[in-house]
């Protein structure tokens, strides 16, 4: 069956060479493809390491001279009318808890950076570690774990007491090594260099994800309370879970009457779905693009294919009459006509499979926490691209298969 | 002839009604897709109001900054600019039309009339020159003037759809009062709405950034801020000198800040529309040759694909006319002449599902506005609005035409060519082979 599958390729290579050829490309493209979204989706599932789910962010805005309720305050009394802000969103039922921040909410573009040395050893880390100034709520609000079980409430607590919590890989990440933090719990480092200011360990946290595009390995972070506000100090509250609906509305009816205290009033309140939304646009439109191309793709394997054994049902068909007068199935014929199809992306599969490779080896397909080439990734992505295509050629040629395995042996063979 | 062609083209179309189904399908598709990464293209770079001078436009979103004794945070500082820093090293320049100094993001920020409701709408601070730069249309009113802008008065210029939200109406709105952050403005001017794919100026309040005394928030020693400025070249033919100019002016200010340690980083600033379009971080100079590159690919595979399978089914359709081939081919007509004739019987295929393939395309851009034109990093929560002025330039047709074009050849030039070169005698034998 197969030899004469072969043998029927052959007589018709000119055609085959096209199919082929468009077959190759396809297959190439398509496994690019595949290993993007793949590399994408990996990172993607990750554990995040917070959960923005029920969480806003309040935009505090503040009166200038220009407006008549303006009151003249120093420093201190304009940070009070923010802690009393934050006191009285606090008290409302709704709200889980409140928190202040600086260059520290998720899905924020906006970073500090800083850098430690571990006291009495040579182990440091710096370059990307970022900074999150917080005050000890932000825990509570975005719920980051500890690395060893530590409640969001647990770790709270350490903050308040002024230690630092570091995420799990800070020098897993700067040593290429295990290095996990939690061997580290309750030793003082030194901060940004300076040798005469260390700061204790409270705990190791799980790695928070820069954003849901990032992946974990390289994600670092650190959190410190800090103490001093001003009003460019991000507000962000956690709402009890049945609490969504409306939130915004809710608090905004209120904030003109309840909420405005001093020169501080709500500009403005923006849930972390929109927040997220806002900032991940650039990777959502790739993701768009990439599977857009797939789906190209896929219709261009589906319409050749549909041209060409349109064209082949058509010639062949005395010869298809002729092999079922002589006892062939309806699904015999249409069997042969499909593996026709598939033979050929079979023989073509090793070819684009050794391309694949060689793109992979050049590094120059999608990278997955610093690897181009994994033997199981390019299977796995290169196994999706043959099932894909596969499938289309099936649809493709199914439709005219469909057509010809109706043909009357009686009627083809007299007309002929 | 072109009757000829397109009666035999037609003809033919109908001769074998699946196939040409399958052609005309599998080129509109291309070409639809194509005109959609042409279009996502053109509205980040293709002029049209009030962003009609992209052309002329040079950008200057972020500036970099480092300090000798800065040890932490890579030593640098990346962000907008300082409102000084801008007048220091843009306004200074000699060679531009107009340099225009704005707050790097809309804001959103709560305007009312007193004792209502407040609305969060999108704050964008400007100068003066702002409104010479952008051609805003303005239904009432006018913007502010250089007087107004530097005595800080609180006015403001608004959408209509600020207008309908605040007063119910957008007519006689311009001198009314409104509270803006809670502060009493005046309605300078009304303009129409603008679209957020004008991502340079785009807003829906606009006032004088010194009301806000925005000019002197800074941080860095005051050489850092919250402020973007564009430079308007007089010509494209200018952006050279410019950027000399401006080269001259960093190395003159580097030296006087210096003093303190501070340093300018250049990245090659200022970046025209194209390469800002794609310049999302601070710390680093966008790649445009990259990017090039890849919409390059991209065009490729949509192109190179479909012309394979379009092939293919040519030459099934040529291989039964071959007989038709050899009579031509016996009555005098020369290969060349033959090969055009092929390819011009294509064309008009090509065309008729090239013209399917844009009005498709037209189509899904007006549907599919928030998914195809979604934008990156915007702060705005207003979806991207489109009409025909930003969706179709005569530069969209000629892209069009242009892609038809090669698609045509890719596809039917090399099963022309072989069928030209076909023996007259085994031709008319039947044989294409």
């Amino acid at each position: 069956m197969n030899k004469k599958l072969l043998a029927q390729i052959k007589n018709e290579w000119r055609t085959n060479l096209w199919l082929g050829i468009e077959l190759l490309l396809v297959s190439v493209v398509m496994w690019w493809i595949i290993d993007n979204l793949y590399c994408i989706g990996a990172t993607y599932f990750e554990p995040r390491g917070f959960n923005v789910d029920h969480c806003y962010l309040i935009e505090m805005g503040h009166l200038t001279e220009k407006s008549p309720d303006f009151q003249e305050k120093p420093y201190q009394e304009k940070m009070d009318d923010i802690l009393e802000l934050v006191n009285r969103l606090r008290q409302r039922p709704e709200i889980e808890a409140v928190s202040l921040s600086q260059n520290s909410y998720p899905y924020n573009g906006s970073n500090s950076w800083t850098s430690i040395r571990l006291v009495g050893d040579t182990l440091e880390a710096g370059g990307i570690l970022i900074l999150r100034n917080v005050s000890p709520d932000f825990v509570k609000v975005f719920r980051y774990e500890g690395a060893n079980g530590e409640t969001p409430e647990q770790l709270a607590e350490m903050l308040e007491r002024g230690e630092m919590i570091a995420s799990d890989n800070v020098f897993t990440y700067a040593y290429k090594r295990p290095l996990p933090m939690t061997n580290y719990v309750g030793r003082r480092f030194y901060w940004q260099n300076d040798t005469t200011f260390s700061l204790q360990l409270g705990a190791s946290m799980k790695v928070v994800r820069y954003s849901d595009f990032q992946a974990a390995r390289t994600s670092r972070s650190i959190l410190l309370k800090r103490t001093m506000w001003a009003e460019d100090a991000e507000l962000c509250v956690r709402v009890r879970a049945d609490q969504d609906v409306d939130f915004i509305e809710r608090l905004k009816a209120d904030s003109e009457k309840q909420l405005r205290i001093g020169n501080i009033y709500i500009s403005n309140i923006r849930s972390f779905k929109d927040i997220r939304r806002n900032y991940q646009q650039f990777q959502y439109n790739g993701v768009r693009d990439a599977i857009t191309m797939v789906i190209f793709l896929l219709v261009n394997i589906f319409l050749g294919l549909l041209g060409t054994f349109w064209f082949r049902t058509q010639q062949r068909k005395s010869e298809i009459a002729l092999h079922k007068a002589h006892g062939a199935t309806n699904s015999m014929v249409f069997t042969r006509l499909l593996s026709e199809g598939w033979l050929l992306l079979l023989i073509i599969t090793p070819l684009a499979l050794i391309i694949d490779f060689n793109l992979a080896y050049a590094e120059l397909n999608a990278r997955l926490n610093g690897v181009y080439l994994e033997w199981d990734r390019l299977l796995i992505c290169g196994a999706i691209s043959f099932g894909l295509i596969a499938l289309m050629i099936a649809i493709g040629i199914g439709i005219p298969a469909q057509k010809a395995m109706k043909i009357d042996p009686a009627d083809a063979l007299h007309n002929e | 002839m072109i009757k000829q062609y397109t009666t035999q083209a037609l003809a033919q179309l109908r001769q074998h009604p699946i196939i040409s189904a399958v052609s005309i399908i599998g080129t509109a598709l291309a070409i639809f897709l194509i005109m959609l990464v042409v279009m996502m293209q053109q509205v980040k770079t293709a002029p049209f109001a009030p962003e009609s001078n992209r052309d002329r436009f040079l950008h200057v979103h972020y500036m970099s900054i480092s300090n000798k004794n800065w040890k932490g945070n890579g030593g640098q500082s990346n962000g907008p600019m300082s409102e000084r820093t801008i007048k220091e090293l843009f306004q200074s320049l000699k060679t531009p039309e107009a340099v225009t100094i704005y707050t790097c993001m809309p804001i959103a920020t709560p305007v009312s009339l007193p004792g209502k409701a407040a609305t969060a709408v999108d704050l964008l601070e400007t100068d003066d020159i702002f409104w010479r730069v952008f051609d805003f249309s303005f239904i009432d009113g006018k913007p502010y003037d250089k007087a107004t802008f530097d005595a800080a008065q609180p006015v403001a210029v608004i959408t209509e759809s600020v207008a309908r939200i605040l007063f119910g109406t957008t007519e006689g709105v311009a001198g009314k009062e409104f509270l803006l952050n809670h502060a009493p403005y005046r309605v300078a001017g009304v303009v129409k709405d603008v679209s957020t794919l004008a991502n340079t100026c785009y807003g829906q309040v606009w006032i004088p950034y010194t009301s806000t005394g925005q000019d002197k928030n800074a941080w860095n020693d005051g050489h850092m801020g919250m402020m973007s400025c564009t430079i308007l070249a007089r010509s494209r033919d200018d952006f050279d000198a410019i950027r000399q100019e401006s080269l001259n002016r960093f190395e003159t200010y580097n030296q006087l800040v210096g003093e303190d340690g501070y340093n300018f980083i250049h990245r090659n600033r200022p970046y025209d529309q194209e390469k800002q379009a794609i310049s999302f971080s601070a710390n680093q100079e966008p790649d445009l040759e990259g990017n090039r590159r890849s919409r390059l690919m991209t065009f490729l595979i949509l192109l190179i694909v479909p012309a394979i399978n379009l092939s293919s089914m040519t030459q099934s359709r040529l291989r039964q006319r071959v007989s038709e081939i050899g009579v031509r081919r016996a009555f005098g007509c020369n290969r060349m002449e033959l090969m055009g004739q092929i390819l011009m019987e294509n064309m008009v295929v090509t065309l008729l599902a090239g013209a399917l393939g844009l009005v498709m395309s037209v189509i899904f851009a007006h549907l599919g506005n928030e998914l195809l034109f979604a934008q990156a990093f915007s702060n705005t929560l207003n979806p991207p609005a489109v009409d025909v002025n930003i969706l179709i330039h005569a530069s969209t047709f000629g892209w069009a035409l242009l892609f038809c074009f090669i698609l045509n050849l890719l596809s039917t030039g090399l099963p022309a060519w072989i069928a030209s070169r076909t023996n007259i005698v085994t031709a008319l034998s039947g044989r294409l082979h």
